[in-house]
């Protein structure tokens, strides 16, 4: 066997080093296409994912939410909840918020939304609310009679032109709400927040105390804790934690909201993903394939000669698994430079997806690591199966076509 | 050291069936250089290809130093073929991406030995056949003459037991012809390898000491030779 192995590499050595160099270079060339097909994509598709993600971690969820059990509106005793919470080990912040359902009116033109009350202090630690404030300013300690208006309902960000809104709502307007309760107050806007993204743009934030008191809750109640830890990676070890300290509402990390709710939405991302995927395989294992057998068809008299003066039929085989093993090789790298000048590319021109979301890829080791095992792999096959196929057949066939 | 009795090659069945050799026998020493001569068609490469055994007899029997290869199966005529056997094509059969030292040191490296050692086994048989210094050269940068000496250079590097020649002077000039005869007569004369031609050329048979010739498949004389 390590004869074979010699004899192998030596005769693909040779076919490498004095073959037709133009052909090695189409053939290098078609192979990266075919390997920054199999990468490119899933990783658009994972910085989409994890930009939506990150959007969820920012805003809604934070690392870790804790939501009511069954059919409650409310966690009861929601401070309670938190002071348990902030004694865990690993937790660096925690709030309570309350979302209601709303009605926001201005000069005329309603629109529905939902309102969350948070207690703007602690968000400074907790979300990005306070960061994206595009007009105006954020809430203070003191702000009962203010809010804080999305620019999708503001009427002054993208997307305005899609959703209903108020008709470009500045800081400093008065606007009315009319709770789910039926409720109605005035409130002076504070800010616009510009998050680019629909759960914070068509969203609407008043102090917790404002909803409290529209309620008439009695300080202890939430519809979400939202908990941030120290270190990323934790969140679900922090989650036990706090499973552990008695804590029995509802608790999800980040990943766990994420698989029901971005997931779904990715689904048909997915399926285009896989599909991609699985078309990219067979076109390029059928790719390698052809290009093989056409190399084996060209070569079969010299496989013959091979044959006929004593070289072993798997000394044959082994020399076009080396060299589709090298083309492939050579077309791996070739597509990883190609595939890492794109990847840098966008993530400093990140594409711009519905006008304001930009889209950066992120480079998966796992992915990249699959790709290449893949394509090695069917390079194996690929080089294997016609060189078999061909050394199978009698000397005089292969040499003479008889 | 072979013996071939009532070989027979057949192509095809029926009304097709071509009897390509019919019932051939004969014996040959060891040290003798052979050419098998005859009409085209008349199965002199037929039976060649059966004595290296690139192709199978349809019935008969032979042996090589005892041994019945006939009825050897594909693993060990491949071994056979590597270790005992030395080839040399009409169309010289030379891999054209390798250099004239691998195309010989690639059978040794077969047979186990060490690249060092089957480097230096292929430059000994290429200065053998008179190719100093051109070992590095690949078929395309040779002529027809080298290219053969080449073969003949694979051929031999093995030290093989016989070595067979399909009429290797086929693609070349006189002159190249002769420089190839000369190398065959040399390694036979100089180092005793029996060595089994087959030509069609009559002077070629100046170079041989003996001469087998066929017509339609059967052995029509068997004549040994002085040589000059």
């Amino acid at each position: 066997m390590i004869n074979d192995i010699r004899v192998g590499a030596l005769i693909a050595y040779c076919s490498i080093k004095r073959g037709n160099k133009k052909t090695l270079m189409f053939i290098v060339f078609v192979l990266s296409l075919i390997f920054m097909n199999l990468v490119f994509l899933p990783s658009m598709i994972g910085g989409l994912l994890g930009m939506f993600t990150g959007f969820m971690q920012d805003y809604p969820y934070g690392d870790i939410v804790i939501e009511p059990t069954g059919d409650n509106t409310y966690i009861n005793n929601a401070d309670n909840v938190l002071k348990k919470v902030r004694a865990v080990e690993g937790v660096r912040a925690a709030t309570k918020r309350l979302d209601v359902g709303a009605s926001i009116s201005h000069k005329q033109k309603v629109v529905g939304v939902t309102i969350t009350g948070i207690l703007p202090i602690e968000e400074y630690d907790i979300s990005r609310y306070p960061y994206i404030i595009s007009e105006g300013d954020f809430l203070s300690d003191l702000s009962r009679d203010e809010i804080i208006i999305g620019a999708m309902i503001a009427g002054t960000g993208f997307g305005s032109e899609i959703y209903d809104n108020l008709g470009e709502v500045r800081p400093g307007a008065f606007v009315d709400v009319t709770y789910s309760n039926g409720v109605k107050r005035t409130y002076k806007v504070k800010g616009i927040m510009e998050g680019t993204f629909e759960v914070v743009d068509l969203n609407a934030l008043i102090h917790y105390k404002e909803i409290e008191d529209v309620y008439g809750l009695e300080g202890k109640e939430a519809t979400s804790v939202v908990v941030r830890v120290t270190d990323q990676g934790t969140e679900a070890k922090i989650r036990d934690k706090i499973r552990e300290v008695g804590v029995n509402e509802q608790i999800f990390t980040w990943a766990d909201k994420s698989e029901s709710l971005i997931r779904q939405a990715m689904q048909s991302m997915g399926a285009i993903d896989i599909m991609s995927k699985i078309v990219s395989l067979i076109v390029g294992a059928a790719l390698v394939l052809i290009i093989i057998y056409i190399n084996v068809l060209n070569r079969k008299k010299e496989i013959g000669i091979l044959k006929a003066v004593g070289i072993t039929p798997r000394s044959i085989v082994l020399s076009y698994a080396f060299l589709s093993t090298f083309y492939v090789s050579l077309g791996i790298f070739a597509g990883l430079i190609l595939y890492l000048t794109l990847m840098f590319y966008f993530q400093a021109n990140p594409v711009v997806f519905y006008e304001t979301i930009e889209i950066s890829p992120v480079i998966d080791p796992v992915l990249l690591i699959q790709s290449i095992v893949t394509m090695l792999t069917l390079s194996v096959i690929a080089g294997i199966l016609p060189a078999w196929s061909v050394s199978r057949e009698s000397i005089l066939k292969a040499i003479w076509g008889r | 050291m072979i013996i071939v009795k009532d070989l027979k090659r057949y192509y095809g069945t029926g009304k097709t069936e071509v009897k390509a050799l019919n019932g051939v026998s004969f014996e040959i020493k060891k040290g003798e250089f052979v050419a098998i001569m005859g009409a085209s068609g008349s199965g002199k490469t037929t039976l060649l290809r059966i004595l290296a055994l690139l192709d199978d007899a349809t019935g008969g029997m032979y042996t090589i130093r005892g041994l019945e290869v006939s009825s050897l199966p594909e693993a060990e005529r491949s071994y056979y073929r590597l270790t005992q056997v030395g080839y040399v094509f009409q169309d010289y059969a030379l891999i054209n991406e390798m250099s004239a030292a691998e195309n010989v040191y690639v059978l040794s490296m077969m047979e186990g030995r060490s690249k060092k050692e089957s480097y230096s086994t292929a430059l000994e048989a290429l200065d053998k056949v008179g190719l100093k210094g051109k070992h590095d050269r690949v078929p395309d940068e040779l002529s027809g003459g080298e290219k053969q000496r080449v073969a003949i250079a694979r051929a031999i590097a093995k030290k093989p037991d016989i070595m067979f020649a399909d009429e290797p002077c086929a693609n070349l000039d006189t002159n190249n012809s002769k420089q190839v005869l000369d190398v065959f007569k040399e390694l036979n004369e100089k180092y005793g390898q029996t060595i089994i031609m087959v030509t069609h050329e009559p002077w070629h048979v100046e170079y041989v000491n003996r001469v087998i010739t066929l017509e339609d498949g059967i052995m029509i004389s068997d004549e040994i030779r002085t040589k000059s």
